[in-house]
């Protein structure tokens, strides 16, 4: 991929990032509905239930149907609804949740984009999608969407803060901004990997990141129980389908991105174990931090919104500026 | 900290335990024996004492009697018998009532319909439907021999 | 120009956290609230008017449809009443199976209760641990009365069955089987550091708002008011029994918590002394006359529902239907602090405070 992406842009060349790019979305896309599938499964099993088995052998298809049940339902616009931004957030909401997986390396040779600023690109263009969720929100002219966009807009910019500082950490310790020079600059030994020398950094980036993700316990813009549905409550059919796959698209994004930040990326947890292709080892990486996702959610309850801004502001950014100090400490000191 | 970690190892453990449901509409329910569904009705037992229409709280059983056509015996036969199952509680008091048990409850439960009309049973529905008659009908609230009053 | 707007929500009636058909009409400015009106009668069906017209036999069976997540103690408070008001002498064995009966419904009740407030909370799991332990409950009196949910299991002056062959032992094995899932679920959630985040010092008010406001069960138990009809206003066999009422010291949502899972705890102790003592088989209905023509009069009978007290006032003019009939449903009572619990929360305590409260809509609306 690397001597491809360096060669002058030629309309061959144009025309295989395009493919390359269609390659991602449909994995992209078959990871939302397995990963929804696993989620219903493993929530299932979590609570003494099956999950889903009616559809296609063992249920596999239930997604599929599921999707197909939402690509073919009316589509609803309210009366009051602002038209223009009504339809627009759902897009808002999705582009960046995909432009975002073009810096993520999965194995050394197999990448879409070497950008040296990768971290950074990540950061700003995850962010768009608050806005597209305020927009939602607030174009849906409801009172639940209203405050359930409101709640994501604070929730969001609160947590993206701590979320930038844990990883600085890290980027202090590579050196570097690009996604595949942090992962190159892990050990071969699982315990030189990040997780273990940025430990605190590494705790409040898998904070910060549930609750980017808006999933539980951080679950208060869709929370159900209280606001309904939250700011999609007035969104239906495909439009809807859309802040569901844009939401899972970053799960993806963020399983991937500790997998490169903190786990190692595609290198063994020991040197002897590389007789495994590299990939195979960022595919089981990534697959526990869903698995992770998906566990927390089968047993937590949901904060509040008031001790969620306080965990964010209190606890969360002050661990993280303490995080980079020490951090900065340590190489001062030790590695100079 | 520990509070959550705890939680997370139940949910752990129950990843891999046994699962509790069942698969319904695949697996017919055994109900238990005094199982209190869809009554069965025995025309030839029924002596049109009236004590379930008066009984029922919901008033959703209405019969007609006519004459004995046997001109030997004395009393009255059951004509007509239906119950409406849109207002049916279910409640057991009619065949706790019911002196010469002609009216029974079975294990049937399943009362889902797509139309009103379909919910209102009559005496060939109801005495045909004798699948798992319930055995111990327990007529606790029955008159005593000779009849209702 | 800036200026700021209050916003007017309708919370309810189809609101997955209101129980039913439960609407509060709410003034928020921002996500606080600065008044609540709560709207109910979506459920109402006239229970009591009906009753007016149909023999006290017919009576309870409507009396399930009122706090239908434990019916065995309306099914129960109509037949005391009516035995009380008639003196009639209950068979010792059908009294003990109604109170093996109650208590194991305030077993299921609370259960109930502990699974929705969780789902309430935000967390899924647990409604599906309580709702597999409640089943067996539900088993165990659909083996005995034929019905999950709707009894109608006690009579005047008995019960409609005796215990099946065999039931009794499955009480008995339920009972360390459910003091080994109580301890699951502390183990789940009681002691998450999140939940007690969500539920300590919410909704909370003093032991004399809550005799005010005329709250019973856990919701005055959680002000340190020590207050249970069975122990107070011993009915039913009650006072054969040793158990303890808890009792919480801050009045807020954590010590209702705390109260009503101990409480389940407590019913096992009742239910394993019942089990112990339980009396050999003998007759399950007493001597009621054909027709139950209670004497012309008034009776108030209370008795302690997993909810609060729960009252039957009856007027009778010696026919065989009632003149007046009136429960006191404690949902209904309980639900009288809700508005002046909400000013000045927040949305998401709306949530919190009335699951707390534990209010079934069937039983609030009547």
């Amino acid at each position: 991929m690397g001597d491809l992406l360096r060669e002058p842009l030629t309309a061959g060349n144009a025309l295989l990032f395009l493919l390359a790019a269609a390659g991602l979305l449909l994995i992209v896309l078959g990871f939302v509905t397995y990963a929804i599938y696993f989620e219903r499964r493993v929530i299932g099993w979590m609570q003494l239930r099956v999950g889903p088995n009616r559809v296609g052998p063992l249920g596999l298809l239930q997604t599929v149907a599921d999707i197909f049940k939402l690509l073919i339902k009316e589509d609803t616009i309210p009366r009051k609804a602002d038209r223009a931004l009504f339809v627009l957030a759902p897009v808002l909401a999705y582009v960046p949740a995909f432009a975002v997986l073009a810096v993520i390396p999965y194995t050394s040779g197999l990448y879409f984009a070497d950008l040296n600023v990768g971290l950074l690109y990540y950061v700003a263009l995850s962010s768009m999608t608050t806005l597209a969720i305020v927009l939602g929100g607030w174009a849906s002219n409801n009172k639940y969407a209203l405050l359930g966009g409101m709640r994501s807009a604070a929730q969001m910019i609160s947590y993206e803060v701590p979320l930038v500082m844990s990883v600085v950490g890290v980027v202090m310790l590579s050196g570097s901004m690009n996604l595949r020079s942090i992962v190159a600059a892990q050990g071969d030994w699982f315990w030189q990997w990040h997780f273990l020398p940025q430990l605190i950094g590494f705790a409040i980036f898998v904070v910060a990141s549930v609750s980017e993700l808006n999933r539980t316990p951080f679950d208060l813009p869709e929370a159900e129980s209280e606001l309904v549905a939250g700011y999609h409550v007035e969104y239906s059919g495909f439009r809807f389908a859309f802040f569901m796959l844009t939401e899972y698209v970053y799960v993806y994004a963020i399983a991937a991105l500790t997998t490169v930040l903190f786990l190692g990326g595609w290198h063994p947890p020991a040197p002897f174990l590389d007789i495994v292709p590299g990939l195979i080892w960022f595919v089981l990486k990534f697959a526990l931090v869903v698995f992770v996702l998906f566990w927390l959610r089968a047993t937590f309850p949901r904060l509040r919104v008031d001790q969620l801004m306080g965990f964010g502001w209190k606890v969360l950014l002050p661990l993280a500026l303490l995080n980079i100090f020490v951090t900065a400490a340590y190489m001062e000191l030790w590695i100079k | 900290m520990k509070g959550m970690l705890q939680g997370l190892g139940v949910t752990l453990k129950a990843l891999t335990s046994k699962k509790v449901t069942t698969s319904y509409p695949d697996e017919p329910l055994q109900m238990p024996d005094r199982f209190r569904g869809i009554q069965y009705f025995i025309p030839d037992l029924c002596i049109v004492c009236n004590q379930c229409v008066r009984v029922c709280p919901t008033d959703c059983i209405t019969l007609t009697g006519k004459p004995n056509p046997d001109p030997e015996k004395k009393g009255k036969v059951i004509e007509t018998y239906d119950i409406q199952f849109e207002t049916c509680i279910l409640c057991d008091l009619c065949t706790e009532v019911c002196p010469t048990e002609a009216i029974v409850m079975t294990n049937q439960f399943e009362l889902a319909a797509y139309s009103r009309d379909e919910l209102f049973k009559d005496m060939h529905w109801l005495s045909a439907n004798d699948k798992q008659v319930r055995a111990d009908n327990n007529p606790i609230g029955a008159p005593g021999k000779g009849g209702g009053k | 120009m800036i200026r700021t707007e209050e916003l007017l929500l309708n919370v309810g009636p189809q609101h997955p956290s209101t129980h039913g058909v439960f609407r509060i009409i709410v003034k928020l400015d921002g996500e606080v609230i600065t008044e609540a009106t709560p709207v109910m009668g979506y459920l109402h069906r006239g229970t009591e008017k009906l009753a007016e017209n149909l023999t006290y036999t017919q009576i309870i069976p409507y009396t399930d449809r009122m706090d239908y997540v434990a019916a065995m103690t309306n099914n129960y408070v109509l037949c005391y009443a009516v035995e009380s008001m008639m003196g009639l002498e209950v068979p010792e064995r059908a009294e003990y199976l109604r109170l093996v009966v109650m208590e194991l419904q305030r077993i299921a009740s609370h259960l109930v209760w502990w699974g929705t407030y969780l789902l309430d909370i935000g967390a899924m799991s647990p409604f599906l641990y309580a709702f597999r332990d409640r089943e067996k409950i539900i088993d165990l009196f659909n083996e005995l009365c034929g019905a999950r949910l709707t009894y109608n299991y006690m009579r005047v002056g008995g019960v409609k069955w005796d215990a099946p062959e065999g039931w009794l032992d499955k009480v008995r094995d339920l009972i360390p089987y459910m003091e080994e899932k109580l301890k699951e679920y502390d183990r789940l959630v009681s002691g998450n550091e999140i939940f007690l985040a969500r539920i300590r010092g919410v909704g909370a008010y003093d032991a004399q708002t809550a005799i005010g406001y005329g709250l019973s069960g856990a919701n005055l138990r959680c002000t340190g008011v020590d207050w249970d009809l069975r122990k107070n206003a011993p009915y039913s066999l009650y006072d054969r029994f040793e158990f303890e009422v808890p009792t919480g010291e801050r009045g807020d949502c954590h010590d209702r918590y705390r109260i009503r899972l101990e409480e389940i705890r407590q019913s096992l102790h009742i239910l394993r002394q019942a089990m112990a003592q339980f009396p050999e088989p003998g007759p399950t209905m007493g001597k009621v006359p054909r027709v139950i023509r209670p004497p012309a009069g008034e009776i108030y009978a209370a008795i302690e529902s997993p909810r609060g007290e729960l009252g039957c006032h009856i007027v009778s003019r010696g026919k065989a239907e009632p003149y007046r009939l009136k429960f006191r449903r404690p949902s209904f009572v309980n639900l009288q602090i809700l508005p002046k619990l909400l000013v000045g929360e927040t949305m998401t305590n709306l949530i919190t405070i009335l699951g707390g409260i534990d209010i079934v809509v069937g039983e609030v609306d009547c």
